[in-house]
C-alpha cells in the first residue's frame, strides 16, 4: 500500500524535532526565564513525546546549551558572511558584521533573549558557554579590523562588551524590532578607534 | 565591622539591629567573594556575621533580600569614591576630569575584591532582581560620562547609545578581569579604559594626549 503521504527520510525528521525542541527552549525560556522553564512545557510547545526529548537530551540544561550554541552558530555564520561581502578588512566590513547581527536579533528576539540574557544567570555552564561565544565575537571583530599601530590590546574586548550591553539593554525592553536603528550609531561607536576620527579643530 | 560584647551593653536596640544589619551585608559580601552565589546560603552568612538565622530573618525576607541590600551599599560606596574624585577635580575640564574619575573607579575595585565580585559580577548572574539594580549603576555611570560632555569631533552630539556602549563596555572589560581573579591588577586598565571612554568624543590621538597626560 501507498502511504497517503509520502515518507521523510528518518534523519530529516529526527533533525526537525530537535530542531522544535531547541526553538521551543528559546521561547518558552525568553517568555518566563530559564528557571520556570519545565520539561513538560517544552515538550508540548514542540510537539514531540517525552521520550523524544530525552533521547536527544539529558535534560533541560543540555538542551539550552545545544539551542544557545545553534544559535550562535548561526549568527556568527551570518555575520562572516556579510563580512564577507566586502573584499578587505576595513571599516565596511565591520559594518556589514554589525548590521547582520542586529538583523539576526531583530528577527531572532526569543534566541536573542535566550542568549544574551538568559544564559548569563540560567547556570554556571550556561554562563561560561555565553564567555565563550563573545570571546568569539571579540576574535571576529580583531579579524574585521584594520590593523593600526599602539592600539590598546583590551580595545576589541571593550568594544564588543559595550555593544553587547546595548543589545540586552534592548532586548530587556522588548525593543528588539527596531534594534536595526541602531547601525549608525553603533557602528560609529565601534569604528571611531580605528579611524582615529577627526582630530578636534582639523 | 566587630561583633559587639555580650550580656548588657547598655547599647540602644536601634544600634545594635543596624550594628547586625550592616554585618550581614559584610558577611554577604565576604562569603560571595569566596564561594559564589550558589553556595552563599543564609546560614553561612549568618556564621560569618555571627548572627543567628533567626535574627537574619529580623533583617531580610530572603537570600536575595540580603542581596540586594549589600549590592546596593556596593553600589553606593563605589558612586561615593567617584563623585568624591570628581568633586576635587571639579575646576578641570571634562577630559581629565573624566580619565581621574574613571582612576577612582579602578582604584575603589582594585582595592577592595569582595565589593568587585559583588557589583560586577555576581550583580549579572545572581537573576533579574539584580540585574535590574546593575543596569541602575550603569546608568548612574552613563550619567556621570555625560556631565558636560563636550560635542563629538565632528561637531554633532555624541548618540546616546554611544555613552551607554561606552560604560557596558568598561563594566564588562572589568567584570571579565575579575571573575578571572586580576581585581588587583585592575588599576593597570586605566590608559586603556580612559582612552576607550574619551576616543568617541575627542578621537584617538587627543584621548591619547590627555590619558598620558595624566
Amino acid at each position: 500500500m501507498t502511504p497517503a503521504r509520502p515518507a521523510l527520510p528518518r534523519e530529516f525528521v529526527a533533525g526537525h524535532k530537535r530542531r522544535r525542541m531547541m526553538d521551543a527552549m528559546a521561547e518558552l525560556t525568553a517568555e518566563r526565564g530559564y528557571g520556570a522553564t519545565k520539561i513538560a512545557d517544552v515538550v508540548s510547545r514542540a510537539g514531540v513525546a517525552r521520550k523524544t526529548l530525552y533521547d536527544n537530551f539529558s535534560g533541560k540544561e543540555e538542551l539550552f546549551l545545544a539551542a544557545f550554541e545553534a544559535t550562535v552558530a548561526e549568527a556568527r555564520e551570518s555575520v562572516e558572511a556579510a563580512c564577507a561581502t566586502v573584499a578587505e578588512a576595513n571599516g565596511e566590513a565591520v559594518e556589514a558584521g554589525l548590521e547582520a547581527l542586529l538583523e539576526f536579533v531583530a528577527e531572532h528576539p526569543a534566541q536573542a533573549r535566550m542568549c544574551m540574557v538568559e544564559a548569563i544567570s540560567a547556570t554556571p555552564a550556561t554562563a561560561a558557554l555565553y564567555e565563550q561565544a563573545i570571546q568569539e565575537f571579540v576574535r571576529l571583530l580583531r579579524e574585521g579590523t584594520p590593523p593600526a599601530r599602539n592600539r590598546p590590546e583590551t580595545l576589541e574586548e571593550t568594544l564588543v562588551g559595550g555593544v553587547v550591553w546595548v543589545l540586552q539593554q534592548r532586548i530587556r525592553n522588548d525593543e528588539t524590532e527596531v534594534v536595526g536603528r541602531l547601525l549608525p550609531e553603533l557602528s560609529g561607536f565601534v569604528l571611531s578607534p580605528y579611524r582615529g576620527v577627526g582630530k578636534p579643530g582639523a | 565591622m566587630d561583633r559587639l560584647p555580650r550580656g548588657r551593653h547598655g547599647l540602644s536596640p536601634e544600634f545594635v539591629a543596624q550594628n547586625q544589619r550592616e554585618r550581614l551585608i559584610t558577611g554577604l559580601t565576604e562569603v560571595l567573594f569566596e564561594v559564589g552565589y550558589q553556595k552563599t546560603t543564609v546560614s553561612l552568612i549568618g556564621r560569618r556575621a555571627a548572627v543567628s538565622k533567626s535574627d537574619f530573618y529580623k533583617h531580610f525576607e530572603s537570600k536575595d533580600e540580603c542581596f540586594y541590600a549589600a549590592y546596593d551599599s556596593a553600589i553606593e560606596r563605589i558612586r561615593e569614591q567617584v563623585r568624591t574624585a570628581c568633586r576635587r577635580h571639579a575646576d578641570e575640564p571634562w577630559p581629565p576630569r573624566v580619565r581621574d574619575a574613571l582612576a577612582s573607579l579602578l582604584l575603589a575595585l582594585a582595592a577592595d575584591p569582595p565589593l568587585a565580585t559583588l557589583s560586577l559580577v555576581e550583580g549579572l548572574r545572581a537573576g533579574p532582581g539584580m540585574y535590574d539594580r546593575y543596569q541602575a549603576a550603569l546608568e548612574g555611570f552613563v550619567a556621570f560620562l555625560r556631565e558636560g560632555a563636550p560635542p563629538a569631533p565632528d561637531g554633532g552630539e555624541v548618540p546616546r547609545a554611544t555613552d551607554e556602549a561606552i560604560v557596558g563596555g568598561i563594566a564588562a572589560l572589568l567584570g571579565r578581569r575579575v571573575q578571572a581573579g586580576e581585581t588587583a591588577a585592575i588599576g593597570e586598565l586605566l590608559p586603556q579604559v580612559a582612552e576607550f571612554a574619551l576616543t568617541p568624543y575627542l578621537g584617538t590621538d587627543e584621548a591619547r594626549r590627555i590619558v598620558s597626560a595624566g
